[in-house]
């Protein structure tokens, strides 16, 4: 009796589930109904950052643009490579959007072993650019990255890392130069900060929190491809070394979306990205620049962007 | 400083103001009493409701929400021995004894009393210290946490209770664990088994939680089957007054663990990435170490509620110093209120008591006043908890094992940490079955973590040089008092095996 139950279920199920995919897969082409459901969107780190702030308050303007919900989803872990995982495993429906740091999908499929790649992902759109940074206290005894490596030379310096990519990028400069520093690496801006204004490191990497710091830090170097917006007069390392951290501040979706989905959220990503309460949070509190770039310019930036992290992991190979 | 402090009382004695403050509290006690689920995960869901207040009330209402949500999770610890929190679960150590011997009442009103005693303290010290603070913590590099750790490990090493060898190779199991994941400085991956959840290493709650609240909870489940058991919790059966009640002269009697506990909180507080838990534990290891009579301990002795409630009650205050004299949080929770700060347009930082002096003597004011609004609610909560305790245990056990899955799940969303957690339900089941600390556990990768950390940027900084250490005075003060507790522990060691 259980089992006729059980198996008639499942015979329904299955039925119920092929009526489903045949459903959509009739419906695809007229995906111009997108979204009829909330959307949700997973950032992959811990509550509390920059990026979950930032993640937060664009759920808003998205969900205004979309005409539905928009439910914030934190799946933090491994610097963003658990979230990622998870959402290159869901459906590409358009249903799952991943907010993310560039470097969260480029640098983990790069260096080690996951469960995604750098074609797992359609990229949308970008909203903005995190402000990275090489700076050094306002009083240290150096004002550019050739006076910083000029002093390296005759110095044993010591200078603060987040991540194995910063850390990576600033050991690729000093084998570039014939300099060698030592990375110490640290959690977070959190622990940066006071290790740099301290005077227990020489030198750090900095996402964008010496921002805050105005008259305690200055900028030696710009990591991102360009200049960073609230130091226009520092040059990037991109000039002289031809190679720059990705800097992007995207949302992807699981590659084979439909084009049009695509379309549609990148439409609303545009219009949302020019939201008032968004941008007064990102220039007047998170101190970062509005940048949107559509799908097709930031796809190119991104190919462009990994090419440079292979050669600069090939380089600092030992 | 006084005339901005009242100022700021101006400011914040406000209906809308004490209302906010009040619904704080009120949701913090629930949620941190709930098992799982603490002040971080309250917060967290809290901060987007405070979206549309005015920051003074947003601002006040989150403090409101990490006070109760610090304080709350006593209540399941004591009631139920499975600590809602990781830093309550020194308190469920005196406190479940204390409760099971018909003083559960007593025992959640020395809780309350003493989180509100240190928290007041700790607020107390946040207002005086925040401006000279600065540049003391700004002294605190890693060769400093190092050494301040591994004083924190010499401390706690006595927590064990009974059997030392036990408590040792519980301790050594939890500072193994804390290894797997990706090495921090290499960043190869150490014993992740390809498995990307592992990267970060193993998940703090859901060891605490699994181990800790979790296994209590299956434990007296089996208890229950097996024997029919107490079918309700040993409550304060007898109504007898001296049972219930908690005069203000016998609690004040403990004053000297009070203060202790919370300066002992407030110096965690105020020193980043320390957190609530290790206050916790520090300070019912100093309380422990300073008593007459250490055996008393675990059994139901108040002071070790106090010494435990009143310093992790006292991280709360004392760890917006660094966040607000820094922008560095303390804690989760204090990065939490950060980017409450942020999104509420006060940027944290150096320049926040200049650019929005009003504002913070505001939530100076909010704070003291939250915590006699804290001492209301929470003593009005106590015959509700004591009631809803009273329903038969075959009802709150089951709920009490969904809210713990919940309540892990909920911070990181993933089905991997609520694995985690069942598994150290299994390994706390089994340590508890054969007289290991699980507490020494959780501590030893607690403490393991950081410790790693600590001394290898330590290692890479002074080039391995052991002579780094002559020009850290704060390094040899707290190199000093680590030789002084093992040479003392050693000592008695010896004493009492010639006894």
């Amino acid at each position: 009796m259980q089992n006729t139950v059980s198996r008639r279920t499942i015979t329904g199920m299955a039925a119920a589930l092929a009526a489903t995919l045949s459903l959509g897969i009739g419906l695809t082409p007229a995906s111009a109904e997108y979204p009829e459901k909330p959307v949700t969107l997973v950032i992959p780190y811990k509550a509390g950052g920059s990026t979950e702030t930032m993640a937060r308050i664009f759920s808003i303007a998205l969900a205004k643009e979309l005409g539905q919900k928009v439910i914030v989803k934190t799946r933090p872990g491994a610097g963003g490579a658990v979230g990622a995982t998870e959402v290159a495993a869901s459906p590409a429906d358009g249903y799952t959007l991943l907010f993310a740091a560039a470097q969260s999908l480029l640098w983990p499929p790069l260096t080690q072993k996951v469960e995604f790649g750098l074609d797992s992902f359609t990229y949308v759109g970008q909203i903005t650019e995190y402000q990275q940074a090489i700076v050094a206290k306002a009083d240290a005894p150096y004002n550019s990255l050739a006076e910083l490596i000029a002093h390296g030379k005759s110095n044993s310096l010591n200078y603060a890392d987040q991540s194995a990519m910063s850390r990576t990028f600033i050991n690729y400069i000093g084998a570039e130069e014939g300099v060698a520093w030592t990375g110490i690496p640290t959690k977070g801006g959190g622990e940066m900060v006071p290790f740099l204004l301290g005077g227990k490191i020489d030198f750090a990497w900095s996402g964008g929190i010496h921002n805050r710091y105005p008259q305690k830090m200055k900028v030696l170097a710009s990591m991102n491809a360009g200049t960073l917006s609230a130091s226009p007069d520092v040059a990037s390392i991109s000039g002289k070394y031809g190679v720059s951290m990705p800097s992007q501040a995207v949302i992807v979706v699981p590659a084979r979306t439909p084009a049009t989905v695509v379309a549609t959220l990148e439409k609303a990503m545009e219009a949302a990205s020019k939201d008032a309460d968004f941008g007064d949070l990102l220039a007047n509190k998170l101190k970062f620049p509005v940048k949107f770039v559509g799908s097709k310019a930031l796809s190119a930036d991104i190919t462009k962007t990994a090419e440079g992290l292979k050669t600069v992991i090939e380089k600092t190979k030992n | 400083m006084l005339e901005q402090l009242i100022t700021g009382f101006e400011a914040a004695l406000t209906i809308t103001n004490i209302l906010f403050i009040a619904a704080g509290i009120t949701l913090g006690i629930v949620i941190g009493a709930i098992p799982g689920l603490g002040s971080v995960t309250a917060l967290a869901v809290l901060i987007p409701v405070t979206y549309y207040m005015s920051p003074l009330a947003a601002i006040a209402f989150l403090v409101g929400v990490n006070k109760g949500g610090t304080s709350g999770g006593a209540i399941p610890a004591i009631l139920l021995n499975s600590p809602g929190t990781p830093e309550a679960a020194a308190t469920a150590l005196d406190g479940h004894p204390l409760a099971k011997r018909g003083e559960a009442n007593r025992a959640m009103k020395f809780a309350l009393y003493s989180s509100v005693s240190g928290d007041m303290i700790s607020d107390l010290l946040l207002i005086i210290l925040v401006v000279p603070f600065a540049a003391f913590a700004l002294q605190f590099g890693p060769l400093e946490f190092a050494a301040v750790l591994l004083f924190a490990f010499a401390l706690l090493a006595g927590i064990s209770g009974d059997s030392p060898i036990k408590g040792f190779i519980a301790i050594a199991i939890g500072v193994a664990l804390s290894t797997v994941g990706l090495d921090p400085v290499e960043s190869t991956a150490r014993m992740t088994f390809d498995q990307v959840n592992l990267f970060d290493g193993l998940p703090l709650a859901s060891i605490a939680i699994g181990s800790l609240a979790l296994a209590s909870v299956v434990e007296q489940m089996f208890d229950l089957w097996r024997s029919g058991g107490e079918s309700t919790i040993v409550l304060s059966q007898d109504r007898e007054k001296e049972n219930t009640q908690l005069p203000m002269g016998e609690f004040f009697s403990h004053w000297k663990t009070i203060i202790r506990s919370a300066l002992i909180g407030s110096g965690v507080g105020m020193l980043p990435g320390l957190g609530v838990t290790l206050a916790a534990f520090l300070s019912y290891g100093a309380a422990k170490r300073a008593s007459g009579d250490p055996s008393s301990y675990g059994k139901g002795n108040p002071n070790g509620i106090v010494a435990t409630e009143a310093a992790n009650s006292a991280v709360v205050g004392a760890n917006l110093i660094p966040t607000i004299a820094l922008g560095i949080p303390g804690n989760i929770a204090a990065a939490l209120l950060i980017s409450a700060f942020i999104i509420h347009g006060i940027v944290p930082g150096p320049f926040m008591m200049t650019m929005h002096g009003d504002l913070i003597y505001a939530l100076f004011a909010s704070m003291l006043m939250a915590n006699g609004i804290h001492l209301i609610i929470g003593k009005l909560g106590i015959p509700v908890w004591a009631w809803v305790a009273k329903s038969p245990r075959a009802l709150i056990l089951p709920v009490v094992f969904i809210l713990c899955m919940v309540g892990v799940y909920l911070p990181g969303q993933s089905m991997f940490d609520i694995g985690v957690m069942l598994a150290f339900a299994g390994i706390g089941l089994a340590m508890r079955r054969t007289g290991f600390s699980v507490v020494c556990l959780v501590i030893g990768f607690l403490l393991g973590g950081m410790f790693e950390i600590s001394l290898r940027q330590s290692m890479l900084l002074y080039k391995s040089d052991i002579f780094a250490i002559i020009d850290s005075p704060i390094s040899i003060v707290f190199l000093l008092l680590t030789l002084l507790i093992l040479v003392r522990v050693s000592f008695k060691g010896i004493r009492n095996g010639r006894g």
